[in-house]
């Protein structure tokens, strides 16, 4: 009777356990994606801030409202995430204190810049060299951390502790039915009998169940959120070029200083970057190589209308370096919310299901224990 | 009951403890290592006087068509490496197209005037490129400018290396404080205290350039100054407006263009005597072979000294914020040129 009870227990605690695993893995999925979309953010309000300043002292509204928009995300992903995880918050808070004097710099490098004192090319390339020196080691450390913790909520799912468990248990019920067979001449008990039936049943459902949800865990870790990671990864070190390109002109001269780690992001972006997005990095890599070409001419005026001309008509031909970034920034972020979004509504999908069978496989574990009782108490009246 | 009721308890108790598995508190980084700051190169020449380092070649009268200027390859173009963010002597504005003009973009556009004549087009005759300091000697001897404007002081080690215009500029060391730390004087005994000094140093932050002469200056003058670098003066602005330091010392020149940027930030008039008698004597860089280019632009020195051209610059740029002769009595005026090299 221990043996079915034990079994019903321990099977339905790991199938509780795998329901609660996957849960987890669900919303550690979303802050992972949220740590990324924060730092794919801060790097582009950087990208925008450093090529409005570009062309002086009157910003583009647009350009303008692009900026806040994505600092304003920035702020809501941080809100999210500190609420999602209170492991994040202390780094969180730290990070806050870090975009704070970054937002705080930037709007000073405005005023200066449209009263034409060049101390505000000063406090824009201090607030970028702060942010890659102090918000983005944060920001690593907190996508790390939320990468450990998908990856060891994902392998949550236990068939193989399942299948070992339900062996033990029918191996437990196969030698109580022998020892009872030996006692009182009969072969099979009918109580052990139904027992096992049960047994095998439960394990063949859970195991099943198990390596179903442990491969398509597999499946989207390897694929839909290794796809949203890498993309988000190279959506992050896309806008660090971009940002390294704009400081590049904004050190007029010396801005070589910042070709060797524009190269070094777009190598990133190269090896990161799913297929989708190559046709718009390319072509804003093209642009790149154009301006580099003027810049070092000592075209610097035509180099920063490369790097600084907006689509005016907004259409979808990418005909300036900023609309191709922007061409690449957006398709980027379209895949990673298409996949990351896959990914947590695919681990909480069938959970329900989940939770009915651990539910079931304890009550079968009571069923089976009872039907085992049965079988000794007939075995005993017939002896009585 | 009591036989199954233990194992109950024990895989309750263990639900109850793995469900309950909590987080690793996410990781801060750690601080860096602070960067200790290099100390300035020392002087390796030896110095023979400081006339004699102020030197040049007697103004010549070559003809600006044989002057070798541009790198051959297309039009001929001068050259030129200079700041960008030198305000009042060389910085970018943003409101004329990002147009570099200063004080020291004066004196190249004289001396370009003067070699390409009435055909002069600034835009299409003078190649600016925007240098750092630590770019001006290695791209003079590489050939990739004709001359460099970028506040240099004519000094011994340089000479091994290229070659100077006269002086065209007398700079000092100064002072630039913040403007509650700037104490009235009676300067002029007149009995009305109508200008200000430097307070004493000790104790307050002085900020200048990371490795620049200026920091040993005052750690000399002053040694219980706390004394706390940045990359470069305008990072010394910044630290100054955030309140990170009380004090900016350097070139006279640039702490006009900091102190302009900044109502709160002033050059007080009287200054403790920093960097010896020597001071900075600004001259135009050429490579060390082309003489006949810094014997032209002696000349165009020379000039600008007659027409009035060095003043009227001086004035437009510099006097509103370091004075006139009566303030700045080595500065406001053009320095004698020494020739005889």
């Amino acid at each position: 009777m221990s043996i079915a009870i034990v079994f019903g227990l321990v099977c339905a605690l790991l199938q509780f356990l795998a329901w609660q695993s996957d849960g987890r893995a669900a919303d550690d999925a979303e802050q992972l994606i949220r740590i990324r979309s924060v730092e794919s953010n801060l790097l582009h309000a950087d990208a925008l801030a450093t090529n409005a300043f570009l062309v002086g002292g009157l910003e583009d509204p647009d350009q303008r409202e692009q900026y806040d928009t994505a600092i304003n995300d920035v702020f809501t992903d941080i809100t999210d995430a500190a609420k999602a995880q209170p492991a994040d918050r202390e780094a969180l808070a730290a990070l806050i204190v870090e975009i704070n004097d970054y937002t705080d710099a930037v709007a000073q490098a405005r005023v200066n810049n449209r009263q034409g004192f060049p101390v505000g090319a000063e406090y824009l390339s201090g607030a970028s060299a702060a942010l890659r020196a102090e918000a983005m080691p944060i920001l690593t450390n907190l996508a790390d951390a939320n990468t450990e913790r998908t990856e060891d909520a994902m392998g949550g799912q236990h068939p193989i502790w399942l299948l070992l468990l339900g062996v033990l248990a029918l191996v437990g019920l196969w030698w109580l039915n022998r020892q009872l067979a030996q006692h009182f001449r009969r072969r099979i008990n009918v109580g052990f009998a139904v027992a096992a039936g049960i047994v095998l049943v439960v394990t063949l459902v859970a195991v099943a169940a198990a390596y179903r949800g442990d491969s398509q865990n597999d499946s989207l870790l390897s694929d839909e959120l290794d796809t949203a990671t890498r993309q988000a990864i190279a959506r992050t070190a896309g806008n660090d070029a971009k940002a390294l390109e704009s400081l590049r002109l904004i050190k007029r001269g010396s801005g070589e200083l910042y070709e060797e780690p524009w190269r070094t992001a777009a190598a990133v972006v190269v090896e990161k970057a799913v297929g989708s997005t190559d046709e718009e990095w390319t072509a804003y890599a093209d642009f790149h190589e154009a301006i580099v070409k003027l810049d070092e001419r000592d075209r610097w005026f035509s180099a920063v209308i490369q790097a600084t001309a907006r689509d005016e008509d907004d259409n979808e031909t990418a005909d300036t370096s900023t609309a191709a970034f922007e061409a690449f920034d957006n398709a980027s972020e379209r895949v990673v919310d298409t996949n990351g979004t896959k990914t947590s509504d695919e681990l909480r999908s069938g959970r329900g299901l989940a939770l009915a069978g651990s539910a079931i496989t304890l009550l079968l574990g009571i069923v089976a224990a009872v039907a085992v009782a049965r079988g000794i108490g007939a075995r005993r009246k017939e002896y009585a | 009951m009591t036989r199954i009721s233990r194992p109950v308890v024990v895989l309750g108790a263990l639900a109850l403890i793995l469900s309950g598995c909590g987080y690793d508190e996410t990781p801060l980084p750690e601080d860096p290592a602070p960067s200790s700051a290099a100390p300035p190169p020392p002087l390796l020449c030896e110095r023979d006087s400081v006339e004699t380092d102020k030197r040049s070649y007697a103004p010549g009268s070559v003809d600006p068509a044989d002057l070798e200027i541009g790198d051959g390859s297309g039009p001929r173009t001068l050259r030129v490496g200079v700041s960008a963010d030198t305000y009042l002597m060389a910085a970018a504005n943003p409101e004329k197209n990002n147009r570099i003009e200063g004080f020291d973009i004066e004196i190249v556009t004289r001396i370009a005037e003067e070699i390409f004549g009435d055909d002069f087009n600034p835009g299409r005759d003078i190649e600016y490129r925007v240098i750092t300091a630590g770019q001006r000697i290695p791209l003079l001897e590489e050939g990739e400018l004709d001359m460099v404007v970028r506040n240099m002081t004519i000094n011994c080690d340089r000479w091994e290396h290229i070659a100077f215009s006269a002086e065209y500029y007398h700079a000092t060391q100064k002072v630039l404080v913040r403007a509650d730390l700037a104490e009235p004087v009676d300067a002029d005994g007149d009995g009305v205290e109508d200008e200000t000094q430097v307070p004493d140093l000790a104790e307050l932050r002085v900020c200048a350039p990371t490795g620049s002469t200026s920091l040993d200056n005052v750690a000399e003058e002053e040694p219980e100054a706390v004394i706390s670098p940045a990359p470069n003066h305008t990072g010394c602005l910044v630290k100054l407006q955030n309140g990170d330091v009380d004090v900016i010392t350097g070139d006279d020149t640039v702490l006009a263009g900091l102190a302009a940027q900044d109502p709160y930030a002033i050059v007080p008039e009287v200054q403790p005597q920093l960097g010896g008698e020597y001071g900075e004597p600004y001259g135009v860089g050429v490579n060390a072979e082309n003489i006949e280019l810094a014997a032209f632009i002696n000349q165009v020195l020379e000039d600008m000294r007659a027409d009035g051209s060095w003043q009227a610059a001086y004035n437009k740029w510099l006097a509103p914020y370091l004075g006139g002769p009566d303030v700045n009595e080595e500065g406001a005026v053009q320095p004698e040129p020494l020739y005889g090299r």
